[in-house]
């Protein structure tokens, strides 16, 4: 179908259920399939609108290469992508859900070190006496690298990390971390601690269209 | 082809003067690069993975390449290159291959000869290709850093503003902040405090996230003793501005140095050592000597220089006595050298 629209939405948790009200709440209500696993939905009454459930940073990519018109994500993931990526997808609304931090964090008994001043001093202290680089453990290499060089954190190597991040530091894999967190309750249940001035992006979910379906989209006012 | 016939032009004149040319690797291990050149400069390097899947990456720069081969003890001390790097840049459109064309003199065991030796080699090919209008600028770091040592202020302070010369724009971030006083500082240490006594009864030896105990310590207390803020701020910010605003011939520097020494109430001798820098008075050259000049490349630590025919920059280069021990060299390893603009001849 010519203009069937394609919406993609988070496949998990709290943002799943939140993205599901969000649509509800507009009067678009979302049927889940028949079959309980199955990755698709529909909404009610509305032929032309198809509902895919992908992982969250899936839904970016997917905006980007066009196969999804809109779709809901964190504001994280999208400033995390590449910029080319970026220059396709338009932010259409800034949700009130999904609030989360992206910072930097250290572990708790670096008493000396409570601000970025502090870890850019030690990261140099590192490569000095060690000819070594200080390592940050992340998911978000890019916003990661950003924010460090333009505090003065030169001296340091990024570690990719999948999951269970906060772990790094306390099994030799990185010195520090930089992740998302919403409490702050992993962090601290890790004996990891937010530097004073180490937030790097206040994210939150948004709702997001392919630059390419404005004006197919615009047509049915989601 | 006009190119190719001046390249050759030059490179005779780098082997009469008793360079010889180093072939380096063209793949490099990219970890190597990022060891020595940050996380950053990631973004710059074309690298793919091998079958092993270990990330190499297309040499981004001569220079780098020929201290990698130097320390593989497979070349000479006295080098020439004539190649490709590979890097990109943030410009969209421009080349990703650059021909680099230079000479590097790598463990230099004189330093005011063999700074002359790499300006006097570039100033000959000039003149060899008929360049015009000749003149040079020069800067020296080493100077920032005799200054910063002598100025009151706290130690922590001063190793951050040598660090940050050669990034500008975070430099003036952080004189402002100098002037201002508004570093965040935690002024509350009650909590730490009390942590910072339980843990002197830990084991001092115990790491935590690759520090050790006794260097947390160590620097807590430290910091404590020295912090960051202080009154002199501005009065010290107003110094390097003044510093960084030097610009004059080579012939009238050592008059304006002192003028600078004096009007600033500072010590007589705290530029003493820029021996380099007063032997090119020897040149018949026109020599410019500029504070504020040199900052774009973290690997200088002395003389800079760059080479100008007209208004155009033919050549440019400088000492670099940290870079070979940053790519793992056990000792430090002194060098100086300088590349040619191929594009600009």
């Amino acid at each position: 179908m010519k203009n069937l629209i394609t919406i993609g939405l988070p496949s998990k948790g709290r943002l799943k259920d939140k993205s599901i009200n969000f649509f509800n709440d507009k009067g678009l209500k979302i049927l889940p399939s028949h079959k309980e696993r199955n990755y698709f939905a529909t909404i009610e009454n509305k032929p032309n609108i198809k509902i895919i459930y992908l992982h969250a940073k899936e839904i970016i990519q997917r905006l980007g290469d066009g196969t999804l018109d809109a779709g809901i994500s964190g504001l994280d993931l999208l400033n995390e992508s590449e910029n080319n990526l970026q220059d396709k997808i338009i932010i259409k609304q800034k949700l009130d859900f999904g609030n989360a931090n992206l910072v930097v964090a250290v572990p708790d008994d670096w008493i000396d070190v409570q601000t970025i001043a502090d870890l850019e001093e030690v990261a140099f202290d590192i490569r000095s006496k060690r000819n070594t680089r200080l390592r940050v453990a992340t998911k978000y290499s890019n916003l990661t690298n950003d924010f460090l060089i333009s505090k003065g954190v030169t001296q340091y190597k990024l570690i990719s990390s999948l999951g269970a991040t906060e772990t790094y530091p306390f099994i030799g894999s990185s010195e520090i971390i930089t992740d998302i967190t919403s409490t702050g309750k992993t962090l601290a249940d890790n004996n990891l601690r937010v530097l004073k001035d180490g937030l790097i992006l206040q994210s939150q979910a948004c709702l997001l269209i392919s630059k390419n379906s404005r004006s197919k989209i615009q047509k049915f006012e989601i | 082809m006009k190119s190719k016939k001046l390249s050759e032009q030059i490179i005779r004149t780098f082997k009469s003067n008793g360079f010889v040319l180093s072939e380096p690797d063209v793949l490099l291990d990219s970890e190597h690069i990022i060891q020595r050149s940050g996380e950053n400069f990631r973004r710059s390097m074309l690298t793919f993975e091998n079958e092993d899947g270990k990330v190499m990456c297309l040499r981004p720069d001569l220079t780098v390449a020929s201290c990698i081969k130097y320390l593989k003890k497979k070349t000479k001390s006295k080098i020439y290159y004539s190649g490709q790097a590979y890097r990109r840049t943030k410009q969209k459109g421009s080349d990703l291959v650059n021909d680099q064309l230079g000479i590097e003199i790598l463990g230099s065991r004189n330093q005011t000869q063999d700074d002359y030796k790499v300006i006097k080699t570039i100033l000959n090919s000039a003149e060899k290709i008929k360049s015009k209008n000749i003149q040079i600028k020069v800067g020296d770091i080493s100077l920032f850093k005799s200054l910063i040592k002598s100025l009151d202020m706290p130690d922590r302070w001063k190793l951050r503003l040598i660090r940050h010369f050669w990034r500008p724009k975070y430099f003036e971030e952080l004189l402002k902040r100098l002037e201002k006083n508004s570093d965040i500082d935690p002024v509350t240490f009650d909590t730490d405090k009390k942590r910072f006594y339980e843990m002197k009864k830990m084991n001092q030896d115990e790491v935590i996230a690759g520090r050790s105990i006794s260097a947390i310590l160590k620097r807590f207390d430290k910091k404590i003793k020295d912090p960051r803020s202080f009154d002199e701020g501005k009065k010290i910010a107003k110094i390097i501005r003044a510093f960084l605003k030097i610009n004059c011939k080579l012939s009238q520097l050592d008059e304006k140095l002192l003028d600078f020494v004096s009007k600033n109430n500072l010590k007589k001798n705290i530029f003493k050592e820029f021996k380099s820098i007063r032997n090119l008075k020897k040149l018949k050259t026109e020599v410019n000597f500029i504070t504020n000049f040199g900052r774009d490349i973290e690997y200088y630590t002395g003389i800079v220089f760059e080479i100008f025919s007209g208004k155009k920059e033919i050549a440019r280069g400088g000492r670099y006595d940290d870079l070979l021990k940053s790519l793992g060299a056990k000792k430090n390893i002194a060098a100086v050298g300088a590349a040619i603009n191929l594009n600009n001849i």
